[in-house]
């Protein structure tokens, strides 16, 4: 399980996080959704130890990781996939992709099986990083990231912005990811994919949680969400 | 013919010395202006050990390694707080380094000047083309050529390199991935250090060696690296190349207006192609 309980973040002085509590298990598709600015990137950046904590704990298992470096956090099987990609422009497709299992131990996803489930990319192997579509770099960060074979996969707006054909490919991929057993938290501007895929949900809002629960139950209280999700009005 | 040897030995060296001080800019973004300094310290230390052992190839080995260390130290205890603070820190930094550097010559070794001498294998002469040519020159020419073909498979084609130039574009992202992005820089800088130690050690049976020697030396090496394209090592090749026959060809036939060439090539790279003479759409080594 990754978690941060009780986490407080700044960016300079203002509080970009207040009090957030979030638990992903290793085995669970949890998705985090809200409106622009409402802090989802901050907490997936939070999550990976790119920003210090000025309160609460931040947990890998059941070890306190609050004062890990960034690159031990990755080391421990946590990747991110973030929402400008950070495809390497001066590498090629297939360097882009070794690079992600340089640092980690061989598993279930190797270069063989990205290229299965992106074959896109496997056409576009020499090409360099900065010769992609917006569609490929997403696949190309996902590919990067499944090499390194994570215990959790952090999502930030993986589908922001492709066509309805790739999504669909997209959400296919995630859970195969998850069905070899891979956790994956899943960041959205709206409900549309975290409801095919995530077992859990936390709506943030200005920082904070605003609404958490199973999918199950944001069906029952869809309109209520929405509207959280929409105005960040709680009631 | 002599000439042109002259040129290319003499554009080798300048790609020894120039390959190190691009690698460090283009995968740092930090301009070493301590690099002529390391240079220089890489000769005296060739020297001497060359002096104690008798051996040129262990002055060679012993002056790359020490060099590359000092680098390391330098870069691990100075350069690495001031990475997110502006360039001008950096800047200040490599010129207290120099000044460092500078001391220690003058306590360890004195302010006169010291000569090597050259190595007794290395030390004759070959005739070709109808011109005497001294196989020092040759070797000049030959080592050069090779370390440029190993830094560029370094650099290109193994894991090293891959994270170098990953880490140079977006070093948190590497990070991001587990890989350890302030070793690398550790390691880059220490690299670009111990080949200006090694341009040391190879110049320093041609020149006395001496507390300026770096002046001169340094201020071709900033050209070369600009010809080239800031951090661009296949550039740094072929540019060092152009200014050594620019200078060999120069002094031979006008040599009041050498400076005045290799100045007006810099400025008038600058105006037309300020990315490099040889730069070439996005990818760049
Ligand atoms: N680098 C930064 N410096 C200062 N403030 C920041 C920085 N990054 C984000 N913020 C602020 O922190 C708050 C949360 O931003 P964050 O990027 O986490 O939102 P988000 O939920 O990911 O939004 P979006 O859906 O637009 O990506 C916003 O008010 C934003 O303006
Ligand atoms: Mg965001």
């Amino acid at each position: 399980m990754i978690a941060l309980e009780h986490a407080s973040v700044k960016y300079g002085h203002a509080l970009a996080l207040e009090d957030i509590s979030i638990e992903v298990g290793l085995h669970e598709i949890v998705a985090i959704v809200g409106r622009n600015g409402a802090g989802k990137s901050t907490t997936l950046k939070t999550l990976v130890g790119l920003l210090p904590l000025v309160a609460g704990r931040r947990v890998f298992g059941e070890r306190d990781i609050s004062r890990l470096s960034v690159e031990q956090i990755a080391r421990q099987g946590v990747a991110l996939v973030p929402d400008t990609r950070r495809i390497f422009p001066n590498l090629t497709v297939r360097e882009n992709l070794r690079i992600g299992a340089v640092a980690h131990q061989p598993g279930y996803w190797t270069e063989a099986r990205v290229l299965e489930v992106f074959p896109r990319l496997g056409e576009r192997i020499d090409f360099g990083g900065d010769q992609l579509s917006g569609g490929e770099q997403q696949m190309l960060a996902i590919a990067r990231a499944l090499l390194g074979n994570p215990r959790i996969l952090l999502l930030d707006e993986p589908t922001e912005g492709l066509a309805p054909l790739i999504v669909d490919q997209l959400v296919e991929v995630f859970a195969h990811v998850h069905r070899q057993g891979t956790g994956i938290v899943l960041v959205e501007q709206n409900l549309k994919v975290p409801m095919k895929l995530a077992h859990r949900q936390y709506v943030l809002d200005h920082g904070q949680v605003v609404w958490s629960g199973t999918s199950a139950e944001l069906k029952d209280q869809r309109q209520l969400v929405e509207n959280l999700i929409t105005t960040g009005a709680a009631q | 013919m002599s000439t042109l040897i002259i040129g290319l030995s003499l554009g080798m060296l300048l790609f020894l010395l120039a390959s190190g001080l691009t690698l460090i800019f283009g995968m740092l973004g930090v301009i070493n202006f301590a690099h002529g300094a390391l240079y220089m310290l890489g000769a005296y230390i060739a020297f001497d050990i060359g002096r104690h052992t008798g051996s040129f190839v262990a002055g060679l080995i012993g002056a790359t390694v020490l060099v590359a260390l000092a680098g390391a130290l330098i870069e691990r205890l100075a350069l690495r707080p001031l990475y997110d603070r502006p360039h001008f820190y950096q800047l200040i930094l490599t010129f207290g380094v120099i000044l460092v550097i500078s001391e220690v010559v003058k306590v360890v070794w004195g302010l006169g000047y010291q000569e090597s001498t050259m190595p007794p294998a290395l030390a004759g002469t070959v005739d070709m083309f109808g011109s005497t040519i001294p196989v020092y020159r040759l070797f000049v020419i030959g080592f050069g050529a090779l370390v440029s073909g190993g830094l560029f498979l370094l650099i290109e084609k193994s894991t090293f390199g891959m994270l170098v130039r990953a880490a140079s574009s977006d070093g948190e992202m590497v990070r991001l991935l587990g890989l350890p992005v302030a070793s690398v820089r550790m390691a880059v800088f220490a690299l670009g250090s111990g080949l200006a130690g090694l341009a040391g050690a190879i110049a320093a049976p041609l020149f006395p060696i001496e507390l300026g020697m770096a002046t001169n030396t340094i201020i071709d090496c900033f050209i070369v690296v600009i010809l080239g394209g800031l951090g661009n090592i296949r550039g740094a090749v072929a540019a060092s190349l152009l200014i050594g026959l620019v200078r060999a060809i120069g002094y031979s036939y006008m040599p009041s207006w050498v400076d005045i060439l290799t100045f007006s090539l810099l400025i008038a790279t600058l105006l037309t192609r300020p990315q490099g003479l040889f730069f070439r759409a996005t990818r760049s080594a």
